[in-house]
């Protein structure tokens, strides 16, 4: 009887007691690393976001036009504070994943690493995406303001398709990146590429022949427009 | 005005063709230069070279003198042009025995544009040691001897550095002058030079070493922007300033390949940076004088321009819908308002008032200060502003004879230097923000 306490039911208590006590350091390491980490997130958030705001970063956000970028992606808060935001979320994503190491747990050691193989592709991704956001506000911008200056009646339409063409591109390249669907996601920018690109050329040749006829003889040939602005001298 | 070190001077040389340099070290040392910047001017450069020649024989016969051709690479023959151009003296009544008359005729090197063409001028006039230069284009069909006279002699004499053109034009003719540089660059400056980018100027050898020792040749003023920054220039440097009374200016449009868009861009982008560069020059400054004028005056008749003030107010419409997100990050709310009244006011009532192109022209300066968009963004959304105003400007002005319209240039030239405190309080603003 003493030897079947001692075997069946102490030793398994034994066992998960002496596995409870082999975890706990890791865990209470976890723990630390967690806090400590945290702490830090939180002090180099906040340490990096009032160093941009001293550097200014929010004006030349403002000159670069990121500012009005970001307020159209809905995203609301300053530059700086955006920028402190993500260096803190990164910083406790990190924390964690490194927490989850300490625990010294296989499976999870396993999930850690794939995640952590994963990441630059999640920051290239990431950078594409906001360079692509960038990129299409200028874009959009200097198109709208040269099909203005040209009277191109559809000024706005023509920003917008600029846009989001840049976008697009961007979006399809950080799929790729992020090897969602990869062929499809080609493909697909190809075909709609294709199709604006054949749509435009059907709508040109047939509603707007001899606008398009006008505008090369008036770029191939020598001969002055015979129509405004006439012969104002500017300078 | 600072004079370098010839050590500075030495490190600073611009290169040039070979066969220029050769040309420059047989002719050594020169005392007048008379630069035409040209590119495919085949048509009009032959009637400005034989007026600089006929001008240099006339009244400088006792001068060493040397015309230069600064091509931007024409296809049309436009240096052929310049090397065969000649004059019949006797037929000019002109018997003074001449000084050979140096031609160099070379492509200069650098960005493309009037600017670089200038460069290039400085440089030959600096190592020649010139005592006097002039610049004319090479569109002018109403160019004469006399203008050689009237742009090199107050510098000859030793009385001045920099002389300006003054012309007759037509009341249509040069609208960016009449409209932005010459209201904007007289409240600035304090100095009434009316023709500020006239393009043909008389300035001494030692305000050409002077352009020559800035560091712009990679800025707008390599392009369009060279007239208002040698006159700007000029006048920031304290230099003595007069200008010469040239009479009709008729010219073909500048280069055809150069959009609105771009040439006012040009010409206003070096405005305002030169507003950032010489600040401590025109902050202080209130009111505007008078500078001394040459020449005899006289009225005469000028080629009629032709306007389609339809098309201009459309411009400026589309603009007010389209660009308006750009236009309110660059103008004040209340200009913005005002410009916007004008939405529904017919063709043949469209006024955009004095006062309220004035803060337009100061708030543009301020958001270029400011950087609050790319500036060349900012220079280019313009466009349809000042379309909007020159319309403006056509309609009230349709019926009135030149001098009539000349006084309204006045007025709104007054206005501009009554508004200078409204700059100046914003400016001021910015510099502490």
């Amino acid at each position: 009887m003493r030897e079947f306490v001692n075997t069946t039911l102490l030793e398994p208590l034994t066992t998960i007691g002496t596995r409870i006590l082999h975890f706990l350091p890791n865990l209470f390491a976890a723990v630390i690393i967690l806090g400590v980490g945290w702490f830090l997130a939180r002090l180099l958030g906040r340490g990096v976001e009032r160093l941009l705001r001293m550097l200014g970063i929010d004006h030349l956000a403002d000159q670069l036009g990121i500012s009005a970028v970001l307020t159209r992606t809905g995203l609301k808060p300053l530059p700086s504070h955006l920028a402190g935001r993500m260096l803190y979320w990164g910083l406790v994503v990190l924390t964690a994943i490194a927490a989850l190491g300490a625990l010294d747990v296989k499976a999870i050691n396993q999930l850690a690493t794939s995640f952590l193989n994963y990441l630059p592709h999640v920051l290239t991704a990431a950078v594409i995406l906001i360079a692509g956001m960038l990129l299409s506000n200028f874009v959009a911008r200097t198109a709208l303001i040269a099909a203005v200056n040209a009277n191109f009646p559809a000024a706005a339409t023509a920003a917008g398709l600029a846009r989001w063409g840049v976008l697009l591109a961007a979006l399809a390249m950080a799929l790729e990146q992020l090897g969602i669907a990869q062929n499809i996601v080609v493909v697909g920018f190809g075909i709609t590429l294709g199709g604006v690109v054949l749509a435009a050329a059907i709508a040109l040749g047939l509603g707007a022949k001899d606008l398009a006829k006008e505008f090369l003889e008036r770029m191939l040939s020598d001969k002055p427009r015979d129509r405004m602005p006439d012969d104002l001298k500017h300078l | 005005m600072k004079q370098s070190e010839p050590s500075m001077l030495e490190a600073t040389l611009l290169s040039l063709e070979e066969r220029t340099e050769t040309q420059i070290r047989e002719i050594a040392q020169a005392d007048i230069l008379v630069g035409i910047p040209s590119f495919n001017n085949s048509s009009t450069i032959g009637h400005v070279v034989k007026a600089v020649i006929a001008g240099l024989a006339k009244y400088f016969p006792e001068y060493r003198a040397v015309l230069v051709n600064s091509d931007g690479g024409s296809t049309d023959g436009t240096p052929d042009v310049v090397a065969k151009a000649s004059v019949d003296l006797g037929v000019m009544l002109i018997t003074d025995r001449q000084s050979f008359l140096h031609r160099i005729i070379t492509p200069y090197k650098g960005m493309s544009g009037k600017g670089s063409a200038f460069r290039t001028i400085f440089e030959v006039a600096r190592r020649l040691g010139v005592k006097a230069c002039a610049v004319v284009d090479a569109d002018l069909r109403s160019i004469t001897p006399e203008w050689i006279e009237l742009l090199l002699r107050p510098v000859l004499s030793g009385s001045f550095d920099f002389v300006a053109p003054y012309y007759l034009r037509h009341k249509y003719d040069g609208t960016i002058t009449n409209s932005i540089v010459y209201p904007l660059t007289r409240a600035l400056y304090g100095v009434q030079i009316r023709q500020p980018i006239g393009g043909d100027f008389g300035f001494s050898g030692k305000l050409a070493g002077h352009y020559m020792d800035q560091h712009v040749w990679e800025s707008d003023v390599a392009g369009f922007g060279i007239d208002i920054w040698m006159t700007t220039e000029a006048v920031a440097s304290g230099v003595r300033v007069c200008q010469s009374f040239l009479g009709a200016k008729i010219h073909n449009p500048k280069d055809p390949a150069a959009d609105l868009s771009a040439m006012l861009a040009q010409v206003v982008g070096a405005i305002f940076a030169l507003m950032e560069a010489h600040q401590e020059v025109w902050v202080p400054l209130q009111g505007s004088k008078p500078i001394p004028m040459f020449g005899f005056q006289y009225e005469v008749g000028v080629e009629p321009v032709n306007v389609n003030v339809d098309h201009m107010i459309a411009s400026f419409r589309q603009g007010l819908v389209d660009l308006r997100p750009i236009w309110e990050g660059m103008l004040a709310a209340e200009t913005l308002q005002a410009l916007s009244a004008t939405r529904d006011m017919p063709s043949h009532n469209f006024h955009i008032p004095d006062e309220v192109w004035a803060r337009t022209v100061y708030d543009c300066a301020l958001a270029f200060q400011r950087s609050v968009l790319n500036r060349e963004h900012l220079l280019k959304a313009m466009t349809p502003l000042y379309l909007g105003r020159t319309a403006s400007f056509v309609v009230e002005t349709q019926g009135l004879t030149t001098r009539e319209t000349e006084d309204r240039i006045e007025q709104l030239c007054k206005v501009f230097e009554q508004l200078k405190p409204y700059l100046l309080e914003r400016w001021g603003a910015v510099k502490e923000a």
